[in-house]
């Protein structure tokens, strides 16, 4: 009893200190965006710059603020943040909140995809290569690995437009879902913004296989980033527990290879993945951007390079800020579950 | 290549796509899909002052002025009628029975809101400053306002009233003092010009549906509907184009994919007159032979500006770089305008002539090669500026004549600096806030203007406020035309190039008219 009393506090502790790890996060993170926004110019000068005088420009940079000393605006802004006053973007006046929940849903729904894609090319062929060790098929999948992991997915993404959008013009070259398709979703009463669930709701067979065609290429790009370290982390964590003792002495009994893959050995290899799903995460989001710019898929990522070339300190601190918040809270929700599974997490 | 040759001040060939047809009334009016890469920034006109919110506030708002299909004249367009009734007042009688597609009603009260918000919120993406002759707007009646007007007989005025700054706004709709959000004026159906919006997603997806109760100048649209919808990269917008998933492909693609589409039996591209110039600015203190040079010398300055008039090519600038989207610019007011005229080519010729650069040149006592530091931007003007200026650059040095040591800073820090003195020659690009000529004069070599390049001309300044309030036509076009004569003299900016509008239709879509208003009105595109 007692030992499982401080074992419950002692989680609670390990939970609680990685929970306020969040907040030194995403202050660190901000504060960077912040500094390094404003060593590059402001938004009034990029916008209205050859077509005002200097002096008409100065009066507009000084009646928005944006001379004054940079620590007056840097604590105004977080104590805006601490108040959930994410700010107005500054280039057309709209709430950084509104931008976030708007564009958000498209970013999920490419994150959605290209996690399905890293596990359903991932997973088996990590298998596989565990199971081939040492053979011509496991170097050939370590090789694929690590140039799906080390290829930048914007090359990746513009390798496989030119491929399949324009040499071979089977699949869209670009966008979340034709432009047909498009005006029938915006029709949608109520829609969520997850376009293959909004085509579902529309009960439109045409635009769900439409919405799923868009999906491919982006999806694949970014997928095969994160399908890469999948792939060798399955292997190397199914060879270790394919050595195992237990695994000797299912093989003795008589169990099947295939059954010992797939079923006896998996299950303990797909632990440690589990922590490594919550880093990659990060990667997606970080590779999000690229991808979304590549395809022009307008989610968050894209959003936040249309910013970034106009100088909107608002809007680029805000989506920051947001992605900074995905990452360490799903990296908390990794660590709450890996706490509870693996036996090796000490607390 | 169909462009539109457009004769000064008066009505100019429409550009459309061959073998265009008129709609009967008895057709089936057809759904049009436009592509664009222009973003909206704000509709509301006291928040945005860019051409993609302009390219929607001109379907969906209405205006006092504003110039029929095909031309760029100013004539009333919800006004029944404007004129001087003094000097310094212009009144504007409205139409009667004039409605928002709300129900409200649109009248002399509506239009001093729309004023007088414009010039009270005076935001910084906004267009205020075109309002900067304009004292104060007074109702007289129900349907007669009074603009009270700083400059006297304001020429240009009416061109204002056409200009991002004039859209008529709901004043039950609109705030007073502040933005008001895309939503907000699309659930108000704050709408009274051709179209309202139906449907709109921020710079992703518009759809516009005819405004019945619109009773201005274009008059009813030819269409069912039409979608706008918006593309990052333009890329893809030409190969949607080329795939007919969109009608019409607008603002803005490259010269390379123009030239492609070009030979696309598919599409047609239509060509019309464009208000875009490319030019070059001289800083005349920090240039070669500059005022705040150590051998300062205005006579050898001048001749290095001669000179360098003397070498550009425009020809070539426009056909090796821009594949002819772009055309020799040979003067400061681009072809089509009232008072546009060549004074660049009758000072310093239509080709290269190293022979006269160089005689410029020694007659000034200047040595030579002269060194010249030339600034270019990479990132605002379009991608084809590296070629561009890389041109420039061996056309200048042709002959020995010039050494250029050709620099490029980003957009930001760049006019920045440019306008701080910072470039002793650099590139600069414009596109007109109105269709006046005065809008390529006075913001550019009027002193106080935004260019800073300390260019003073005491005739000039003069004769350029003179022609603001010039109201015989005959003269002020003169008068253009002698200012554009006295600056091309003294050579300020090297004007380059001047920017054909260009659109692309697919096969069987006719009335995309590009004309000298620089607007393309959704109205007139059938299918």
């Amino acid at each position: 009893m007692a030992k499982t009393q401080k074992s419950a506090s002692s989680l609670l502790r390990y939970l609680g200190v990685r929970f306020l790890l969040i907040f030194p996060t995403i202050w660190i993170l901000v504060t960077m965006v912040f500094v390094v926004m404003r060593m590059v110019g402001d938004p009034i000068t990029a916008s209205q710059g050859g077509k005002l005088s200097a002096e008409q420009l100065q009066v507009l940079i000084t009646a928005a603020g944006y001379d004054r000393p940079i620590l007056v605006q840097y604590f105004e802004y977080l104590a805006a943040i601490a108040s959930g006053d994410f700010g107005t973007t500054l280039t057309n006046n709209r709430p950084v909140v509104e931008l976030l929940a708007t564009y958000g849903v498209a970013t999920l729904e490419l994150a959605t995809y290209s996690m399905i894609v890293a596990f359903l090319v991932g997973f088996p062929l990590g298998m596989i290569a565990a199971r081939k060790r040492d053979t011509v098929t496991d170097a050939g999948l370590r090789l694929f690995a690590i140039l799906a992991y080390a290829t930048p997915v914007f090359f990746v993404g513009l390798l496989l437009k030119l491929v399949f959008a324009v040499a071979i013009p089977i699949l869209p070259v670009a966008g979340r879902v034709g432009v047909r398709s498009e005006i029938e979703l915006a029709k949608l009463e109520g829609a969520t913004g997850f376009y293959l669930i909004d085509a579902i709701k529309l009960g439109n067979e045409a635009i769900v296989l439409d919405v799923l065609k868009h999906a491919v290429l982006p999806a694949t790009a970014l997928g095969l980033l994160t399908a890469g370290i999948f792939l060798r982390l399955v292997r190397t964590n199914m060879i270790s527990t394919l050595n195992a003792d237990y695994i000797d002495a299912a093989r003795s009994r008589g169990v099947s290879e295939t059954k010992l893959v797939t079923k006896n050995a998996l299950r303990p290899a797909l632990i440690p993945i589990i922590t490594v799903v919550g880093m990659q995460i990060a990667l997606l989001l970080g590779g999000a951007v690229l991808t979304e710019t590549t395809f022009e898929w307008k989610g968050l990522g894209f959003q936040l390079t249309e910013y970034l070339s106009a100088r909107d300190y608002v809007a680029v601190q805000g989506i920051v800020a947001l992605l900074a918040v995905i990452v360490a809270l799903t990296n908390f929700l990794v660590d709450i579950i890996v706490a509870f599974v693996d036996p090796r997490v000490k607390f | 290549m169909v462009l539109a040759g457009c004769a000064a001040g008066t009505t100019e060939e429409e550009t459309s796509t061959p073998g265009a047809t008129e709609s009967s009334a008895s057709a089936e009016l057809a759904d049009i899909i436009v592509g664009t890469t222009d973003k909206v920034t704000a509709l509301d006109p006291a928040g945005s002052y860019d051409n993609g919110s302009f390219a929607v506030m001109n379907q969906v708002f209405p205006f006092l002025f504003n110039s029929a299909q095909g031309n760029a004249e100013m004539v009333p367009d919800i006004a029944e009628s404007g004129d001087f009734i003094s000097p310094d007042v212009f009144q504007v009688k409205l139409k009667s029975g004039l409605k928002f597609a709300n129900g409200n009603d649109l009248t002399a009260s509506d239009v001093k809101f729309t004023f007088d918000r414009q010039q009270a919120i005076a935001d910084d993406n906004g267009p205020s400053y075109l309002l900067s002759n304009l004292t104060s707007t007074e109702i007289v009646d129900d349907l007669t306002v009074n603009f009270n007007l700083s400059v006297a007989n304001d020429q240009v005025f009416k061109a204002v009233l056409s200009s991002p700054a004039a859209p008529i706004v709901d004043e039950d709709v609109f705030s007073a003092d502040s933005i008001t959000s895309d939503d907000d004026i699309v659930a108000g159906n704050a709408f009274a010009g051709q179209y309202v919006i139906t449907s709109y997603s921020f710079n992703e997806l518009i759809q516009f549906e005819p405004y019945a109760g619109y009773k201005g100048v274009l008059g009813a649209p030819t269409n069912a509907s039409v979608t706008l919808k918006y593309y990052a990269d333009e890329s893809n917008m030409k190969l949607d184009i080329q795939q007919g998933n969109i009608d019409v492909a607008t603002r803005s693609l490259s010269a390379t994919n123009i030239a492609d589409l070009d030979a696309d039996e598919n599409v047609n591209v239509i060509y019309g007159p464009g208000g875009e110039i490319r030019y070059i600015v001289f800083n005349f203190n920090t240039m070669p032979y500059g005022a705040e040079t150590a051998d300062a010398d205005a006579a050898k300055a001048l001749a290095v500006r001669q000179a360098a008039a003397h070498l550009i090519d425009r020809d070539a600038l426009s056909s090796q770089v821009y594949k002819g989207t772009y055309l020799p610019l040979f003067s400061y007011v681009p072809p089509g305008l009232p008072g546009a005229n060549e004074a660049l080519k009758d000072l310093y010729g239509a080709t290269p002539d190293q022979a006269a650069a160089a005689k410029v040149l020694d007659d000034a006592g200047v040595a030579t090669p002269v060194a010249l530091n030339l600034q270019w931007n990479p990132d605002h003007y379009g991608e084809s500026s590296a070629d561009e200026y890389a041109l420039v650059k061996s056309q200048l040095e042709q002959g020995g004549l010039f050494t250029v040591n050709l620099q490029s800073t980003e957009w930001v820090t760049y006019i920045g600096e440019a306008l701080a003195d910072g470039y002793p020659a650099y590139q600069l690009g414009w596109f007109p806030d109105y269709s006046d000529s005065e809008n390529y004069l006075n913001p550019f070599f009027l002193e106080g203007g935004f260019l800073n390049n300390h260019f003073d001309n005491a005739t000039v300044n003069e004769m350029l406020r003179d022609q603001v309030g010039e109201p015989n036509a005959a003269t002020r076009v003169s008068m253009i035309e002698e200012i554009q004569n006295l600056v091309a003299a003294e050579v300020s900016t090297l004007p380059l190039l001047y920017g054909a509008q260009v659109a692309v239709a697919y096969s069987g879509v006719d009335g995309v008219i590009m004309d000298a208003s620089f607007k393309l009105r959704f109205g007139s595109i059938t299918k």
